[in-house]
């Protein structure tokens, strides 16, 4: 119990804690004295220089051989640039192909097995991207995805790559897919010395696009069926409904001649939850949703498996478990068979054109008689990609 | 002088020599953890390079230089610096707050500083007109501010106990978290991602400037506790016996939270809400040092600094390449550690 009265003021027990600051403070003007550094040498190559898709304009080595994929999905674009092999010059990428659609990454790592030795660096929407690892690997370039721009701007990634010499560049097809996906396409195309390829897909995309505009484009509104587009359904079986603002899919569904009945409450928002009971009152034309093959990576998810491993069998079970949630028996659509799942990486992917192409076939059969969308993806695999097409990536309730 | 004073004093004496003893073997930790954090990492540097880098900056080459001043050093600066930081604003919560279970963090200064990042990143409302990514920083920062401002002026307007200020603490931390989900409710995807990433800290958001920010609130901290230390210590065995001593209880407790709030809204500005640090540093502290607050302070100080010194460490280090989040880390690490301390207070019966 010391006493109170007597201070022991001035001994070295008063005095230390000073003495540790003093340290603190040399230390951190030592630190301040350090002066910039001066950034690595920038490559000697011949250089292009580019507009991404966040407006900036970066210098690209021209024929980019080490890249760095900030999205594991980025895959499905260098898989139309690099046909002979998407992977041969990704040195780095994130886990989210691998967690989200397994199916495409066990197809693809079957055929080209080296894809294993890629280096991981993790979650794309949790961890911080290691840059560190980025100058281990030697990268030529990083890709970004938009949607992580603010944070790699936060973060420090932007500025921290540049002073190391490493250009950062941004693509999109998730934010605004309707308008960025044949931009990013070039733009990659651009860097990797690919334009050609990059230019014949662009081509494709167009034909197929226009094919549903120049029929659906100018419907006037009471010739467009109202429909729900349920984000994700199933990905938590105890929640229904999430569903998407005028963006991405519910973008999706206006270009195929549709209503979205989402466009109207999440205007200013990407999407978000609805009450089931709003939708029953509203009675939608048809009831849409997407899936993926979650199940991997979340046991308890009930969405319809679609991918390259689905099978009829396994989608019209999980469409059946889907339709039979609370309430949406009530549905029209549902009594009607208007239910349609729609693999969910489309909403994150360059192929979503074809996605299109097939709500616009099932909202207007009538308009759209001679047009395939199972042809139009076949042909895409056919013309564009590594691998063939197989299971199933849109189905009709039967 | 009786003999037994004279032995009281030279128990004293001791008591203290072997809290310096700790309080020493306790930075000692600190710079072998901070060194570790420094050589740790996929990119090419060992340790022995980081250290000529260090000593000699001209001398390395580009590239090395680039990941020992540009990466390593600011992030392993940064943890020591808001794991000191967080540790004694805990501590002192602790301490004039009477209650084991006070932190920035419980007490809703962190979730405050996230509704206000929240709402930068969501609706770019900005409360100082500064631009860019700043503005998330500063937006947190006056929120944080303001959790302590309401926690203050509520306090003073219903009495300095410690009981109101951890009642308004609560009712903030719920008030603030009730916020959090409606901003999360009414932003897009994209928004959703960065603000739960923002809210699960981030040690890469480290900057020469905002080190010296760090610097310089501790040197404001630590010398006015530490000057306080006695009056502190004396507020452990009561309110009514500190104020016998002539101690100004309230005058002394508003003093130690404006301090309180200085340090949490700065730390959480600018790495997020990191949880744990804040609350199981002092608590370590104060099983090694006992309640003596010219030590328990500084020394708590350190283990946080030490705690969020290897948890940096750890997120780089489980996996190579890939940057766990450090909120995350720090959770992982203080949940079991706080339940077996929880539990060996309980053996011991205290």
């Amino acid at each position: 119990m010391p006493s109170f009265r007597r201070r022991e003021n001035g001994s070295a027990t008063a005095r230390f804690p000073f003495l540790f600051l003093l340290a603190f403070f040399a230390t951190a003007s030592l630190l301040w004295s350090v002066s910039a550094i001066s950034p690595a040498h920038a490559q000697t190559a011949e250089t292009v220089e580019v507009t991404d898709l966040a407006g900036r304009t970066v210098r690209v080595k021209k024929g980019v051989q080490r890249m760095i994929l900030g999205e594991g999905r980025q895959l499905y674009g260098l898989a139309v640039l690099e046909r002979d092999n998407p992977f041969k010059r990704v040195v780095g990428w994130r886990d989210d192909l691998k967690v989200n659609d397994p199916d495409a990454w066990r197809k693809y790592r079957a055929k080209f097995p080296e894809a294993e030795k890629i280096a991981d660096f993790g979650n794309p929407y949790t961890s911080d991207f290691s840059v560190e690892k980025v100058l281990a690997l030697d990268a030529d370039v990083v890709v970004l995805d938009l949607g992580n721009y603010f944070k790699a701007q936060e973060s420090g990634t932007i500025a921290k790559l540049e002073k190391a010499g490493i250009p950062v560049v941004f693509i999109d097809w998730r934010e605004d897919p309707s308008q960025n996906t044949v931009p990013s396409l070039i733009l990659l195309g651009r860097i990797m010395d690919r334009e050609k390829e990059a230019l014949a897909f662009a081509d494709f995309y167009l034909r197929q696009i226009r094919l549903v505009y120049t029929r659906v484009g100018n419907l006037k509104e009471k010739d467009r069926p109202l429909v729900f587009m349920e984000r994700a359904a199933g990905y938590n079986p105890n929640n229904c409904c999430s569903t998407w603002g005028a963006t991405n899919f519910g973008k999706f569904v206006e270009e195929a001649g549709g209503r979205n009945w989402g466009s109207r409450f999440f205007s200013s928002t990407s999407g978000g939850d609805v009450n089931v009971e709003k939708v029953i009152a509203d009675d939608p034309d048809f009831y849409l949703m997407t899936g993926a093959n979650w199940s991997e990576a979340i046991p308890s998810s009930t969405a319809a498996p679609m991918g390259y491993e689905a099978t009829d069998e396994k989608v019209q079970a999980s469409l059946k478990t889907l339709t039979a949630r609370p309430g949406l028996s009530l549905l029209r659509a549902v009594r009607e068979k208007h239910v349609m799942v729609l693999y969910h990486q489309f909403y994150n992917s360059p192929y979503s054109f074809v996605a299109v192409q097939a709500v616009a076939k099932m909202l207007h059969p009538d308009r759209f008689k001679d047009v395939d969308p199972q042809a139009t993806w076949t042909e895409l695999h056919a013309k564009f990609l590594p691998v063939e097409t197989s299971g199933l990536f849109w189905a009709t309730m039967k | 002088m009786t003999s037994i004073a004279l032995t009281a004093v030279a128990g004293y004496r001791r008591a203290t020599r072997r809290r310096l003893g700790l309080f020493g073997l306790g930075l000692v930790a600190l710079l072998a953890a901070f060194v570790t954090d420094l050589a740790v990492g996929p990119g090419p540097a060992t340790l022995g390079q980081v250290i000529s880098a260090l000593i000699d900056p001209s001398a390395a080459d580009a590239r090395l230089r680039l990941v020992v001043f540009d990466l390593r050093l600011p992030i392993a600066l940064m943890a020591v610096l808001v794991g000191a930081m967080l540790g004694l604003a805990g501590a002192a919560m602790q301490t004039i707050l009477n209650n084991p279970l006070a932190d920035p963090f419980t007490l809703g200064v962190s979730a405050a500083a996230s509704v206000g990042a929240s709402l930068a990143i969501a609706f770019g409302w900005v409360l100082l007109p500064v631009g860019g990514t700043i503005a998330i920083t500063t937006n947190a920062f006056v929120f944080a501010l303001m959790a302590c401002l309401a926690l203050f002026g509520l306090t003073k307007l219903r009495g300095v106990s410690a009981e109101t200020m951890v009642l308004v603490g609560i009712a903030l931390l719920f008030t603030c978290n009730a916020l959090l989900a409606l901003i999360q409710y009414r932003s897009n995807e994209t928004q959703l991602q960065q603000i739960v990433f923002w809210i699960m800290g981030s040690l890469s958001r480290a900057s020469f400037e905002k080190i010296g920010i760090c610097v310089v609130a501790l040197g404001i901290a630590l010398p006015w506790m530490l000057a306080r230390g006695w009056a502190l210590t004396a507020l452990r065995l009561g309110d009514e016996r500190a104020e016998s001593m002539g101690i100004k209880v309230d005058r002394l407790r508003l003093e130690i939270l404006a301090l309180v709030s200085l340090l949490a809204a700065i730390s959480v500005a600018f790495v997020g809400a990191i949880g744990f640090v804040g609350l199981v540093g002092p608590h370590i502290a104060r099983l090694a040092i006992g309640e003596d607050q010219r030590f328990f302070l500084p020394l708590s100080a350190a283990t946080s600094a030490i705690i969020l010194s290897l948890a940096s460490t750890l997120s780089k280090a489980v996996t190579p390449g890939i940057i766990y989040p450090i909120g995350m880390i720090t959770s992982l690490i203080g949940v079991p550690f706080f339940i077996s301390l929880i539990l060996s207070i309980r053996s011991r019966g205290a």
